[in-house]
């Protein structure tokens, strides 16, 4: 007999706008057909206007010792934990966040211990003014951060490792992040129309949201959240697939952990951006998934695209409309624009609903699906008999070394720059792509090589999770360095400025499809991602992971990797 | 146009860091993308980028580039004819 899983509720839930302040003011002002989105002029943001949706400083907490990304996650953090009375010694906190204080990244040179752009000092900070005392934990996964953060979180809970955890997502609008997606040309100047024929691209916006989870019972607000799964394309790392079956099978995934069909799906809440690729990706993903006649809305026309907050935002939203049988329209959607036919709800409606799919995609080529159902309704979610795990390989590479199972097997003097291109070309694979890729993925990348030199893979069972301490900082200061000489932003340089990106590289060479999650660490802790890699096994989704540490900034760098296989 | 060419691919081969080309590697008429030198839709962004800095050209939705940038030929062909 399987082990009884414990049921992981949604309980309360938290979360500052544009539109406001409170899960409940958000729900009521979407409802009532509002939109956060505005045209902004602000020369500090982009050298033309730009609609996007803000957060009005007026509604942050009171905090002067926080950053203002750090108050806007924290606000809603504290608003959960005042809401829910969540007890803060032993709660949990996830921080999920694509750019956390990318605004405070100085005008010249490498961030500096003590700078406030290291993301797990920043959670710590958060976590230090809630009065939270477990050790955070940090996610940037690009734009499925917060849906990622909410599957990683109902798996820490199943395996008993936490009763409670709170998820906060959070991101701002920022100089950075805006002259990259205008590189990219992939922003709207009016507002989005997610899977309309019309549609030009997306909208940025800034926000946070914060979800209790939890298997107290009492803790409970009616949803209930069940089976999850992250998926990569292997395909290219800024680029949607062009099948769609990765995001179809992250969507399968999810739903097979409590046996669900498609017909026990009462709406989809998509990604929905309103690129022409992503839009058209998921469309695929969904018939693919069979859920072609099921409704399906995208909230980006109320909040534009809030990255790693996005997720978070938007699953509180999915359970309000649980809550409330509404299912919330998708404003702007006329004529449908994408290669399968979808059932867009344009317009919001009255609906029986009792179970919704929550889907995000982003760079690196990931993907997650989440599903939650009210709690009548909920079926638990069923874990395979657990395997044991054992390491069959480790590569490390640090001072123009690399070694497998600690034996040299490489060394070079000179720079990073010299040493990675040696081992590179020691390797004797030739791959042209190597040479456009950023610092960080050039170690990631000759580590996997490594480490996966002469290893049978089944790609879709085979799991990338990584940690590092400086997140993509180092790319992060060169495009730092190229919009300070003009508004234009280089694509090839801003796309590596999200440190998941060396999974995804890592998941093209190799054709890896399964999951990828990318965890931001103060010091390297190898039980506590081990701690993380054993619940992903648990899922009975994949029969090998690569796992480890992966951290370069400027000339310090440092690899270690293993490759764990289930028995 | 010789000339455009050549200077097309150096600064093609630096924008994309394609360190192991040098343009003699460069056919001027094999396609850019998927086979030959085997870019991808991150590097037609940075080639049109080159277009906007180098030669005052601006294309504003990288869709329209495709024919543009079938082969060195073809770009080097619209480089002549818009350049500001």
């Amino acid at each position: 007999m399987a082990p009884q899983v414990p049921i992981v509720y949604l309980g309360a839930t938290a979360m500052l706008t544009a539109l406001g302040r409170g899960t409940a003011a958000n729900f009521e002002a979407v409802v009532s057909g509002a939109s956060g989105l505005a045209a902004v002029a602000d020369t500090a943001l982009s050298g033309s206007p730009l609609m996007a949706s803000r957060v009005d400083d007026a509604l942050l907490i009171d905090a002067p010792q926080l950053t203002r990304f750090e108050r806007l996650a924290a606000t809603v953090v504290i608003d959960v934990l005042r809401r829910s009375g969540v007890g803060r010694s032993r709660v949990g906190l996830i921080v999920s966040t694509t750019k956390g204080n990318i605004a405070s990244l100085g005008g010249s040179g490498m961030p500096e211990a003590g700078s406030p752009v290291f993301i797990a000092e920043a959670a710590q900070r958060v976590a230090d003014f809630c009065g939270i005392e477990t050790k955070p934990i940090s996610l940037s996964n690009a734009c499925i951060s917060g849906v990622s953060a909410v599957i990683i979180a109902s798996r820490l809970i199943r395996a008993g490792i936490f009763e409670s955890m709170i998820v906060v997502g959070a991101d701002e609008l920022t100089r950075f992040v805006v002259t990259g997606f205008d590189g990219f040309k992939s922003l709207s100047h009016s507002r989005c129309r997610p899977y309309d024929a019309a549609r030009d691209g997306l909208n940025l916006g800034e926000g946070s949201a914060a979800l209790l989870l939890t298997s107290d019972a009492a803790l409970g607000e009616g949803i209930v959240v069940e089976g999850g799964a992250i998926t990569d394309d292997a395909n290219h790392i800024s680029g949607p697939s062009r099948t769609g079956q990765p995001l179809a099978d992250a969507i399968g995934l999810a739903m097979s952990q409590s046996g669900l069909w498609p017909g026990d799906v009462s709406f989809v809440n998509a990604h929905g951006t309103a690129t022409a690729y992503n839009d058209e990706m998921e469309s695929k993903a969904i018939g693919l998934a069979g859920l072609a006649g099921v409704p399906v809305n995208s909230l980006k026309p109320y909040f534009g695209h809030t990255l790693g907050a996005s997720g978070a935002i938007e699953i509180a939203l999915c359970a309000e409309q649980l809550r409330h049988g509404l299912l919330l329209g998708t404003p702007g959607y006329e004529a449908c624009g994408v290669p399968e036919p979808l059932m867009v709800s344009a317009a919001g409606r009255r609906a029986a609903l009792s179970r919704c799919v929550k889907t995000a995609s982003g760079f690196g080529g990931c993907n997650a699906a989440v599903v939650l159902a009210a709690e009548s309704v909920a079926r638990p979610v069923s874990l395979p008999p657990s395997r044991p795990l054992h390491t069959a390989r480790t590569v490390e590479i640090a001072h123009g070394e690399v070694l497998v199972d600690g034996s040299r097997v490489f060394g070079a003097d000179g720079c990073f720059a010299d040493f990675i291109r040696a081992a590179f070309r020691h390797l004797d694979r030739p791959n042209m792509k190597f040479f456009k890729m950023d610092n960080l993925c050039k170690l990631g990348y000759v580590g996997a090589e490594f480490l996966l030199d002469g290893v049978g893979l089944r790609p879709g069972r085979t799991a990338i999770v990584l940690a590092n301490r400086s997140a993509s900082l180092d790319s992060d200061c060169r495009h730092r360095d190229v919009i300070a000489q003009s508004d234009s932003a280089s694509p090839a340089v801003f796309v590596y400025t999200l440190p998941n990106v060396v999974m995804g590289e890592i998941c093209i060479r190799h054709k890896i499809t399964g999951e990828n999650s990318f965890f931001i660490v103060h010091e390297y802790d190898e039980n506590r991602i081990l701690q993380y890699a054993r619940t992903m096994f648990a899922q009975g989704f994949h029969d090998k992971a690569i796992v480890g540490f992966c951290e370069l900034l400027g000339e310090d760098y440092r690899l270690r990797i293993s490759l764990l296989e289930t028995k | 146009m010789e000339e455009l060419i050549q200077n097309l691919k150096q600064q093609i081969i630096d924008a994309l860091n394609l360190e192991e080309i040098t343009p003699a590697d460069i056919d001027d008429d094999a396609p850019l993308f998927g086979e030959g030198l085997g870019l991808d839709s991150i590097d037609a962004l940075e080639i049109i980028l080159i277009l906007e800095k180098e030669y005052g050209i601006r294309i504003a939705k990288p869709s329209d580039a495709k024919p543009i940038l079938k082969s060195m030929r073809t770009l080097a062909e619209y480089v002549e004819k818009n350049r500001k």
